[in-house]
């Protein structure tokens, strides 16, 4: 519990160097910015709340754990929500009004792969460019397409993938259906895992099911007549627990005569409770770190915090992301605060520099970005269900 | 083919157990559209709300994995109240939101149908849950598996198939049987002629979304106990499905809606599993077309409506 008092060191410290500053005044020198504005972007209702929701309680609690401790030199952050509802479209009509504002300095977000891919040109044309860090687009083309204003603290699909697969050869697998939820992110992963399968000679079967699918009797009648040693789903959570508690029903019974591994939000405890048990056993990989699941004092410190805000229950709610958000929001604000301020401004363009140059000390440690605005070393995580909690057995990559 | 013979009797199970689903919101569409020619596009919606109260019964009656009462006493209670709040759900949208706009163009209320649907969905998401919520169905229905040769159902999926079923006979008796039934038909049939008859037309339609919506929340707890888990977004997708059930059946004809959404259920599963789970949908709305092509009026020919 070192961590509250660090802040509120810090607090002090910058609120008695705010103090000594504000004989300058705002304007010529001064070096306080008039006015700093982030933006919260992600599908925070519609049918991806499930990630978006808690990725936004983090990001709220970032930007007001950062304003206690002073802000931007003084200045508090203040923190505008554009919830895309995973809507690449939706969401370059709100990010216009960040665009249009110069005192907006950056996004944390936007969630979905599909929502940067569909909108980050205009961030990218924008004068000067609109800075993004994203908690969870794991798509390739999200730093690989060449905008400098693309930034991620996830890892990338194809770090998952090939990881995926080699975790199940690992283990032993011999045969593995392969099933995606047909969204951008789902298909695209599971096209590398079944690719990077095949090329190690493990014959697999490919099916999809739909977003929001509860009934699975038809996939798993035939996971059983293609006789399956491994299920790998490419997913973000919410069909996982009715799929393994359904296989269990027609006698597929995971860590017996089946094994499962899942991907990012299929790491979520919550998953356990609502399969009625049959998770037990199951693996999932995640492109972060759960803060829960992870050793360190300061993200424990941050599971403390999530848990006396939210109330005790949020984590289990919160979905895979309420660590990676809380992240991205860290280090956006430190290259925020790392910028020159010049007449009471900060500029995007001294933003971006500072997002590409500096290191920052976030609940996972310190981050840097590679040239592309991926994270230097970022790795995979894999997690197993065990008793109620789902517990970081190791960490891989391809 | 003995890849067919091997899967073929499971499919149909599984395409039997949601296809009775989709009948039993099937009959909701139609038997609103019978008495009012509208599509209640919240009727989906109703049946998620039933499930959430048949989850939060189950919620406040299961700890630890064990029931509080009686399990049998428990799923009777969880019937209940999700039959009677989505029922009463039924009514209270018709009065609010249908019968103020029942003589006005007949795309108004289609409208706010649309509207209460998006309201039920974003108001279940920020009250109760954005994510899934638990039925702690082990707790109050044995976990017995049934293999019926080469099939396997669980208990929870017999259930929902014989109370579907049951569900369907006893309101086919209902509206075909009974004086009230009468009503309801008289009313579907001439809105005028009936009130010149006697009948008090608005209690007929109170009925009729009361029975449609009961159904839809019953719908939600067998679902619940099936399946385990609720979301605020689950009525979409099935609301679709029953609703593409009620037109191949021939929509406002009751009969058509069991039987098309069993056709549906069936069509989905043995497309799913013996071509590809990809393609399911093409194959249901690809019927839907082929069904309106040859035979505009549903399967079922004669709607129950017999309009001028």
């Amino acid at each position: 519990m070192a961590q509250p008092r660090i802040l509120i060191l810090a607090a002090l410290a910058s609120v008695g160097l705010a103090a000594c500053g504000g004989g300058t005044g705002t304007g010529g020198t001064a070096n306080k910015p008039d006015k700093v504005q982030i933006a919260a972007e992600g599908p925070f209702t519609g049918n991806q709340a499930s990630i978006g929701a808690g990725a936004l309680q983090a990001i709220k609690l970032a930007v007001k754990d950062f304003n206690k401790a002073g802000g931007v030199s003084g200045t508090q952050v203040q923190l505008l929500i554009w919830d895309d509802q995973h809507n690449a479209q939706t969401a370059q009509t709100l990010q216009a009004q960040g665009i249009s504002d110069p005192t907006v300095l950056g996004i944390v977000g936007p969630m979905n792969s599909g929502v940067v891919n569909g909108s980050v040109q205009g961030l990218q044309n924008a004068s000067p460019p609109l800075p993004l860090v994203s908690e969870s687009a794991s798509d390739t083309a999200v730093t690989d397409s060449g905008h400098s204003v693309a930034h991620r603290v996830c890892a990338r699909d194809d770090a998952q993938g090939p990881a995926d697969a080699k975790f199940m050869i690992d283990q032993g697998a011999k045969k593995v259906f392969v099933m995606d939820a047909k969204s951008d992110y789902s298909t695209g992963l599971a096209d590398k895992t079944e690719a990077a399968l095949k090329a190690k000679s493990i014959p697999t079967q490919r099916e999809s099911v739909k977003a929001g699918e509860k009934v699975f009797g038809t996939v798993i009648t035939k996971i059983k007549s293609f006789g399956a040693d491994w299920v790998y789903f490419a997913d973000e959570g919410p069909e996982a627990a009715p799929l393994v508690s359904q296989m269990k029903q027609q006698g597929l019974t995971i860590g017996q005569n089946i094994q499962f591994l899942g991907t990012d939000g299929e790491e979520d405890p919550s998953i356990i409770a609502a399969s009625q048990g049959a998770y037990e056993g199951a693996y999932a990989t995640n492109i972060t770190a759960d803060p829960a699941g992870v050793s360190g004092s300061a993200a424990a410190a941050y599971v403390a915090a999530f848990k006396a805000e939210y109330g005790s229950d949020a984590i289990s709610k919160a979905g895979p992301f309420y660590g990676s958000a809380y992240e991205a929001a860290q280090v956006l604000m430190q290259a925020i605060k790392n910028s020159p301020v010049k007449n009471g401004k900060i500029s995007r363009t001294d933003v971006l520099s500072h997002l590409g140059s500096d290191t920052f000390s976030t609940i996972f440690g310190s981050v840097k970005f590679d040239a592309k605005g991926d994270v230097q070393g970022g790795g995979i995580y894999v997690y197993q269900a065990k008793g109620n909690a789902m517990v970081v057995i190791k960490q891989v990559s391809g | 083919m003995d890849y067919f013979l091997q899967n073929f009797p499971q499919q149909l199970v599984n395409g039997l157990e949601a296809g009775s689903l989709y009948a039993l919101i099937a009959l909701g569409y139609t038997l609103i559209y019978g008495i009012l020619e509208m599509l209640n596009f919240a009727h989906g919606d109703v049946y998620m709300v039933g499930a959430f109260l048949a989850a939060g019964v189950a919620g406040v009656l299961v700890h630890n994995e064990v029931a509080a009462v009686p399990a049998g006493l428990a799923v009777a209670l969880m019937m209940v109240v999700a039959m009677g709040g989505a029922g009463l759900l039924g009514v209270g949208i018709e009065r609010v939101a249908y019968r103020p706009l029942r003589n006005a163009n007949r795309l108004a209320p289609l409208i706010t149908a649309v509207g209460v649907s998006l309201f039920l969905e974003s108001a279940v998401q920020v009250w109760v849950s954005p994510a899934s919520v638990l039925v702690a169905s082990n707790a109050l229905v044995p976990q017995t598996v049934f293999h019926l040769g080469n099939a396997v159902t669980p208990l929870t999926g017999a259930i929902l198939f014989a109370v579907a079923v049951a569900l369907m006979v006893a309101l086919d008796a209902f509206v075909f049987r009974t004086r009230f039934g009468s009503a309801l038909r008289a009313t579907a049939q001439d809105r005028e002629a009936a009130t010149f008859m006697g009948i008090d037309v608005d209690r007929v339609i109170m009925v009729t979304f009361f029975l449609a919506s009961a159904l839809a929340g019953m719908g939600g707890v067998l679902f619940g106990l099936r399946y385990a888990s609720v979301d605020f977004f689950m009525g979409y997708l099935l609301g679709i499905k029953a609703f593409t059930a009620a037109v191949i059946g021939g929509i406002g004809n009751i009969r058509g809606a069991m039987v098309g959404g069993l056709l549906v259920g069936v069509l989905e599963s043995l497309v799913g599993g013996f071509i590809s789970t990809q393609f399911q949908d093409t194959f249901v709305f690809l019927a839907l077309i082929a069904v309106l092509l040859v035979r505009p009026q549903g399967l079922f020919g004669q709607p129950l409506t017999d309009r001028a």
